[in-house]
């Protein structure tokens, strides 16, 4: 049983990193283009309320698994041709953008009223106050949430097994199938997983440590 | 001293929707001046006060900071072309202003809170932004609390240091919103001698305020507002010694028996009204 462990161990390492660069990949591209569509629906509030809450409702309203076949299988019939590994980071980059630009909306929407009025009289332009009393406060806001959701696009990006990417799920799917062993397979899956996981809950935690107007103490 | 108002209200309207909440406001306020708007709630102070530097946009008559139209290219009635931001920006330079709520960047250092309308708006050199903003805060009395966040002080402190934010600016005139309002009775008093200090060093000001007392010792003229209107203004000798407005003196009559009967034990007479007597037992 252990020898069998250690004999899978060198494919486990190899689809993590497939694992690792997909969802960090989709996860930057999400987060960048979550941050966008929310600064964009601060400065045209009304003429992109429609479309911003069009967006969010499909995206949201939708499994991701139909958003990714839709994008691997149906887009080259409009001439867009994609790799496996591509067409994932694409898919969950726009999937978790909506749920990206959301938590920016929630954290822009935690910034008082009142600050950005004091701003206001004190001749701060909209541009400075944007980047000097609302991106701070509302990045310490988000961060945590952003952890979240980080986690949830690398536990989605296990989706990715159905179009033989090979991340870990279909590596560990691939040595069942061929060894008719479950529990260790299976086992060192979800370890994977977890540390994965772990990793990005604990350096968020390490970041919001760091930020000084969030300590108790000064 | 120049003849012309720093602050200039001629006929100004205000309507949320139906709700027509300032009906026609003239004022005032020359240089050196201290004014202060009283009145019950929902009178149209506060919105008057926030009209005088376009945090609301008036809709009706004129507002002059300094000889320009402050908001709108014209003086017509109706639909009116509104200025840019940055044009808005200019004109409301001379104006600084102190909030209820004080309204500080709890993610700022307090000298940061102070320095940063002088480096982001004046375009002032840091290191001389940072200069100012300890001679402000020197004035408030907190030079020594520069480096901690504004979240580790008291409330009165925190509205000191939003007095000094105001100062620093180098403005011509402040406006104060009820700036001892959301203060603990005990912190009220260290606001308001801030508050006489500046009075003192001649700056101009207009206030809304509750503090009856202090609007009548410091003001040059108080200003009585009901229902969107300017019922009586003048000297604070004629609006709280006597005045003829019947509804100014319903407003005050609870302030007028509030201080009697905290005068009558002072004056060596044993406890006789019912609060005291309450407060004893």
């Amino acid at each position: 049983m252990m020898n069998n462990l250690i004999t899978i161990l060198p494919s486990y390492g190899a689809a993590v990193l497939v694992t690792l660069e997909v969802s960090v990949l989709a996860a930057l591209l999400g987060i960048a283009g979550g941050f966008v569509i929310n600064a964009l629906r601060l400065r045209f509030t009304r003429s992109l309320a429609l479309p911003y809450g069009f967006f969010v409702w499909l995206i949201r309203g939708t499994p991701y698994l139909s958003q990714l076949v839709v994008i691997y299988f149906g887009l080259p019939a409009l001439g867009v041709t994609m790799s496996a590994v591509q067409a994932t980071i694409v898919s969950l980059a726009l999937y978790s953008s909506a749920y990206f630009a959301e938590i920016f909306r929630a954290a822009w929407n935690s910034v008082p009223h009142g600050q950005l009025e004091a701003a206001q009289v004190f001749g701060i332009s909209r541009w400075a106050r944007f980047r000097v009393i609302e991106l701070p406060q509302a990045a310490a806001f988000a961060l945590p949430l952003l952890a979240n959701q980080v986690i949830l696009v690398i536990k989605e990006s296990s989706v990715a097994s159905i179009i033989t990417v090979p991340e870990l799920t279909m590596t560990a799917s691939g040595i069942v199938s061929a060894t008719y062993t479950y529990i260790g397979p299976y086992a060192l899956l979800i370890v994977a997983y977890w540390l994965l996981t772990q990793a990005v809950s604990l350096l968020a935690q390490q970041v919001s440590a760091r930020i000084p107007f969030l300590r108790k103490t000064s | 001293m120049s003849a012309l108002p720093i602050i200039q209200l001629r006929a100004v309207g205000k309507s949320y929707g139906a709700n027509r909440v300032l009906k026609g406001i003239d004022l005032d306020v020359m240089r050196g001046e201290i004014v202060t708007l009283i009145g019950p709630s929902g009178s149209g102070k506060t919105t008057a006060l926030r009209c005088m530097n376009f945090l609301e946009a008036y809709d009706e008559g004129e507002i002059w900071i300094k000889g320009q139209l402050l908001g709108y290219r014209s003086t017509g009635r109706t639909l009116r072309d509104r200025d840019s931001e940055a044009t808005i920006a200019e004109i409301r330079r001379p104006v600084s202003m102190v909030f209820q709520q004080f309204n500080l960047w709890p993610h700022m250092s307090v000298l940061d809170n102070v320095a940063t309308p002088l480096v982001l708006a004046k375009k002032v050199p840091k290191s001389e932004a940072r200069r100012k903003a300890l001679a402000a805060l020197t004035r408030v009395g907190l030079e020594h609390k520069a480096d901690v966040y504004p979240t580790r002080l008291s409330g009165g402190q925190q509205q000191r240091v939003g007095i000094a934010r105001a100062l620093a600016i180098e403005p011509e005139v402040m406006l104060l919103d009820e700036p001892t309002s959301a203060l603990d009775p005990e912190l009220v008093e260290e606001v308001l001698t801030v508050i006489r200090s500046l009075a003192q060093e001649g700056m101009t000001m207009v206030m809304v305020t509750h503090e009856m007392s202090f609007a009548a010792k410091i003001s040059d003229k108080v200003v009585f507002m009901e229902a969107g209107r300017i019922v009586e203004a003048g000297p604070p000798a004629q609006l709280f010694g006597n005045t003829r407005t019947t509804r100014l003196q319903q407003f005050l009559k609870p302030w007028f028996d509030r201080s009697l009967s905290i005068a009558a034990p002072a004056d060596g007479m044993t406890a006789s009204t019912p609060q005291v007597e309450a407060a004893q037992a």
